[in-house]
């Protein structure tokens, strides 16, 4: 042949082909659905914003660079992955942090978590997530300051963790106060540019949200109320984190059944965190705290080879018995001895229902009696009943955080002269779960005593405000409004109360919830008599 | 219907250089080259000598074994002598050498059709191993060993393959069109072997003027069915096929008769309907010369033995002013690369793909760290998960590899090397590291003895 031998042959196993998507092209079409989250965010918040995402960027892709450099390693900086990483940490910082902050956030994100542990591919954790986690402990007050302009106000989120309403609207559209990244809409058209195309797994995303949703409806107190969920699913970098953080591939697991239970438990541990942690970021730290459990995940969910599995054995052999007789009879077992142990719960309860309601009376009675011992029976006041419903269960007043009053009752002496009220108060805002407490207001005015009904707060901690020596401040005063004094201040106001030291979310929760009752006995009780 | 298996790919099919090219004979005129192994088995054993004079159809080396298949000559002229020449594989091999005399004087008359109604399925094996058949599709198993399964009445189902998800080839889509009669016939004859089989013949939807041919050519045969498939690799592998129209998945220690199903290339049915039918060997059969480097693309019909090169040049050569990069007997999924075009064509050979630009180079220039983005396990035809396999192996952890990954089961079709994009050679790793564990194995169990 002439002219064919004089070039050598290139030789090599099959298959000779390759599809034409690289890593490098992976990244850009991230950085692609990236891009109007970016643009978006820029130009809401202005010419610093720009900045703080233009110096995380280049910090990133310069760290790689130098990196390689240093240590001899081929140009990986080339294949687009540090910008994706400067850019979606830049995205999830506040507008108004200084300058210093991206460039740290990157420097750690590319150094310590991606290159230390061997590059791309290799990182235990999301590098972006580990360098905001990061800022955030370094530097808490700039990283949870929102201001546009100088303006600083509380991100949706923020007002959503003390009962307060959005605007789901603006929060969609990211005209909000929050992270550079606020804009959902903008996010949700790259995540869904992603899923179409492939790039990201759809059994990650979905499962976070679903596992979200469903946590934050069964325990977030307000049920599955679609504004109430929707606006919690818009805040707080969930939808950010579902579509661009949690997908990350290398610290998501391989099979379609671990990443299921992966996204599931950053769905349920970012609601947990959100109704019962105190902070805005908990979503950063569930995805982090799932990326660490995925190489458990990925040593032991291995799905079997399809001719392995037990469909396929079936079929081959040719079973052909129905489905119910086909099932594994644990299952089988396991479900009667669930609907059996079900039937019986419930039979219990309807038997004991009435018991216990009445037993709940029964506490609620003594301590009414505890908090206004002058009266001898306990009445009912119409006007009063048809103000508490009224409320329709809702939050009592502004300012009290999550109040609800749930009775007041007028109390009489043996002579049936009216002594006082009682006014029994729930707060939401316990730091372990709900407090409810009696309030007793003597007739001229004066609390006489504070008494719980329902107190499951932190022993040594929060169950401290139990003890006498916190109760029986608020006892024999006559204020509009109690205010609270930090632990340690000495500040002998007329209004003051000393919180339990070290139980400050569990002080603010009960002299709110006194106060609520205080303001109902004014407001309503009195002024309603007027 | 279900039309597809789970995964697979889609590459480009770059079909169209060659699709509407008819098949033409191509007469050799240069020396031939006859390998003595051709097929899966032993090597079969020379019948003549040097100084005798053979004839088309002539038999020159016959069957070493039940698993063997016979040499049949191509062309007529004296025979050489039996030399080492350079094979497809890169390694000199034994090879019946035979000076052609350009008269391709036949051995007998093939044209004439004999009436095969009486003929008993041993006897249409025994005509099937006598004219040295073997499958077609590219591995070369001789097809009377598949037709001879232990139980024949288990057989539900013939399944001919038109499939053709190899890219750039297009010669069994001309063969379809052309002789869908043939190849019926050549079902219709292997379902008497079977009572209990339906046939069906499986082509992919980018066919439709094959499809068409052959549904014209199966209509009123009440036991043959033909059934358009997805286009997708590696569609005509036979375990894709078994999975498609039997429904069942089946680990590599089966063969596909232990699940009910033969497994027969359409190349081959037609070879089966010449054997049976007209007496004829197995000593032609179609072959797509393409690529962007070749000047004129197109279908042939050629004799085993020719030389490669000589093919190429008498079509027109290569391109003027391109370089050759690669050079693949078969297409670029399943191809074998060829060092040098001097070598005999084999009678499973169905394609020579001459390219000037080498995806594998590129792809090297590519090759990143693994970024765990599961594509891999999405085409994985078998449910493996290659990611995890090369993992394991990377870790020297062969025991998770061959246990808890099934690392074993890779049928090596290429899918996951193919789509990786940090082009991470895969496949090439798995096909190392099953021949180091076999060659293991089979050193323990001769241990043991």
């Amino acid at each position: 042949m002439n002219g064919v031998m004089n070039n050598p042959l290139n030789i090599s196993s099959s298959p000779h082909a390759r599809d034409r998507w690289t890593t490098a092209f992976i990244m850009r079409l991230v950085i692609l659905a990236l891009l109007p989250t970016t643009i978006i965010g820029c130009v809401y918040n202005g010419i610093h914003a720009t900045l703080v995402v233009l110096f995380g960027v280049v910090t990133a892709v310069l760290t790689e660079m130098i990196f390689d450099k240093l240590c001899h390693k081929p140009d990986t900086w080339k294949d687009g992955s540090a910008v994706v990483t400067g850019l979606m940490l830049t995205l999830s910082l506040s507008p108004s942090v200084p300058l210093y902050a991206p460039v740290v956030g990157s420097i750690f994100a590319i150094l310590v978590v991606k290159c230390a542990f061997g590059g791309l591919g290799k990182n235990f954790v999301n590098p972006a997530l580990a360098g905001r986690c990061f800022l955030l402990i370094s530097f808490g007050r700039a990283m949870s300051t929102f201001a546009v302009d100088g303006v600083s106000s509380a991100t949706p989120i923020a007002m959503l963790m003390t009962g307060r309403t959005v605007n789901i609207t603006e929060m969609f559209l990211g005209t909000t106060s929050g992270v550079i990244g606020a804009s959902i809409v903008a996010m949700l058209l790259g995540g869904m540019f992603l899923w179409a195309l492939d790039v990201i797994h759809g059994e990650i995303c979905f499962s976070v949200l679903g596992g979200f949703t469903l946590l934050m409806g069964l325990f977030g107190g307000q049920g599955f109320d679609p504004g109430f969920l929707l606006a919690h699913l818009c805040g707080g970098g969930v939808v950010m984190g579902a579509f661009f953080m949690a997908t990350d591939y290398t610290t998501s697991p391989v099979s379609k059944l671990g990443q299921m239970i992966y996204g599931l438990l950053i769905g349920a541990l970012g609601a947990l965190f959100r109704v019962k942690g105190g902070t805005a970021d908990s979503f950063s730290y569930s995805i982090i705290i799932a990326n660490l459990i995925v190489p458990l995940i990925d040593h032991f969910i291995i799905p079997k080879p399809y001719a392995y599995r037990r469909s396929a054995i079936r079929r081959r052999e040719g079973d052909t018995r129905s489905f119910v007789k086909r099932l594994p009879k644990p299952v089988v077992v396991l479900t009667v001895i669930t609907l059996i142990a079900g039937v019986a719960l419930s039979g219990v309860y309807a038997i004991t229902k009435d018991t216990i309601e009445e037993q709940k009376r029964a506490a609620n009675a003594a301590s009414y009696r505890v908090v206004l011992p002058e009266a001898d029976s306990f009445g009912q006041d119409r006007t009063i009943d048809a103000a508490i419903e009224d409320m329709n269960g809702g939050v009592y007043g502004a300012g009290f955080g999550r109040v609800y009053i749930n009775e007041c009752l007028p109390g009489y002496d043996a002579e049936g002269n009216l002594v006082g009220h009682v006014v029994r108060v729930t707060t939401a805002d316990g730091f372990d779960g709900d407090i409810t407490l009696v309030v007793g207001m003597k007739a001229d005015g004066v609390l006489q005593g504070i008494s719980y009904t329902v107190l499951n707060e932190t022993p040594g901690m929060g169950m401290r405000a139990g003890e006498p020596e916190f109760m029986s401040q608020f006892e024999g005063r006559e204020v509009e409004r109690f205010t609270l004094n930090k632990a340690g201040a000495s500040d002998n106001a007329p209004d003051a109360i000393d919180a339990v030291s070290g139980a400050t979310i569990t002080s603010t929760a009960v002299v709110n919830a006194v106060n609520a009752g205080i303001d109902f006995y004014h407001n309503v009780v009195i002024g309603g008599e007027d | 219907m279900r039309d597809t298996f789970r995964g697979g790919v889609h590459p480009a099919e770059h079909k169209e250089l060659s699709r509407e090219q008819p098949l033409r004979d191509f007469l050799p005129e240069g020396e031939m080259v006859f390998p003595l192994s051709m097929h899966i088995g032993k090597p079969s054993k020379p019948v003549v000598k040097k100084g005798d004079q053979v004839l088309v159809g002539q038999r020159l080396a016959e069957a070493d074994g039940f698993v063997s298949a016979h040499v049949i000559s191509s062309c007529s002229g004296k025979v050489k002598g039996v030399e080492k020449r350079l094979t497809l594989m890169g390694t000199m091999a034994d090879c019946v050498v035979v000076d052609n005399d350009r008269q391709f004087t036949p051995a007998a008359d093939y044209t004439v059709k004999a009436d095969v109604k009486d003929l008993s399925g041993d006897e249409i094996i025994s005509r099937v191993q006598e004219a040295g058949i073997v499958g077609l599709g590219g591995a070369g198993f001789p097809t009377h060993v598949k037709l001879k399964p232990k139980d024949p009445a288990a057989i539900r189902y013939v399944i001919g393959n038109g499939c053709e998800c190899e890219p750039y080839l297009t010669c069994n889509d001309q063969l379809m069109r052309t002789r869908a009669e043939a190849i019926v016939e050549g079902m219709e004859i292997s379902l008497r072997l079977f009572p209990n089989a339906e046939g069906v013949i499986c082509v992919e939807r980018n066919k439709p003027e094959a499809i068409a041919a052959l549904k014209k050519a199966a209509s009123g045969k009440a036991k043959i069915a033909v059934r358009e498939l997805a286009t997708k690799y590696p569609q005509g592998g036979e375990r894709s096929l078994i999975r498609v129209i039997a429904g069942v998945d089946f680990p590599l220690a089966k063969l596909p008769a232990d699940v009910g199903c033969i497994v027969e290339n359409v190349g081959t049915l037609f070879a089966i309907q010449r054997a049976v039918c007209y007496g004829e060997p197995l000593y032609s059969h179609v072959l797509t010369l393409t690529g962007d480097a070749v000047k004129n693309p197109g279908n042939y019909v050629v004799r085993d033995g020719t030389i490669f090169s000589e093919l190429l040049t008498a079509s027109g050569g290569l391109k003027e002013g391109v370089t050759l990069k690669k050079a693949m007997c078969g297409g670029p999924m399943m191809g074998i690369a060829m060092s040098s075009l001097d070598v005999p064509i084999q009678k499973q050979n169905n394609g020579l793909t001459l390219l000037c630009e080498d995806a594998v180079e590129i792809a090297e220039g590519q090759m990143t760290a693994c970024l765990h983005c599961g594509r891999c396990t999405t085409v994985c035809p078998m449910g493996l998960m290659p990611q995890m396999m090369a993992d394991s192996i990377t870790d020297g952890d062969l025991k998770r590899f061959e246990t808890k990954l099934y690392g074993l089961e890779c049928i090596q079709c290429g899918s996951c090397t193919y789509i990786c994009p940090a082009k991470r050679p895969l496949m090439q790793l798995f096909k190392q590291t099953k021949t180091q564990i076999m060659a293991r194995k089979r050193a323990e169990a001769g241990g043991k003895k």
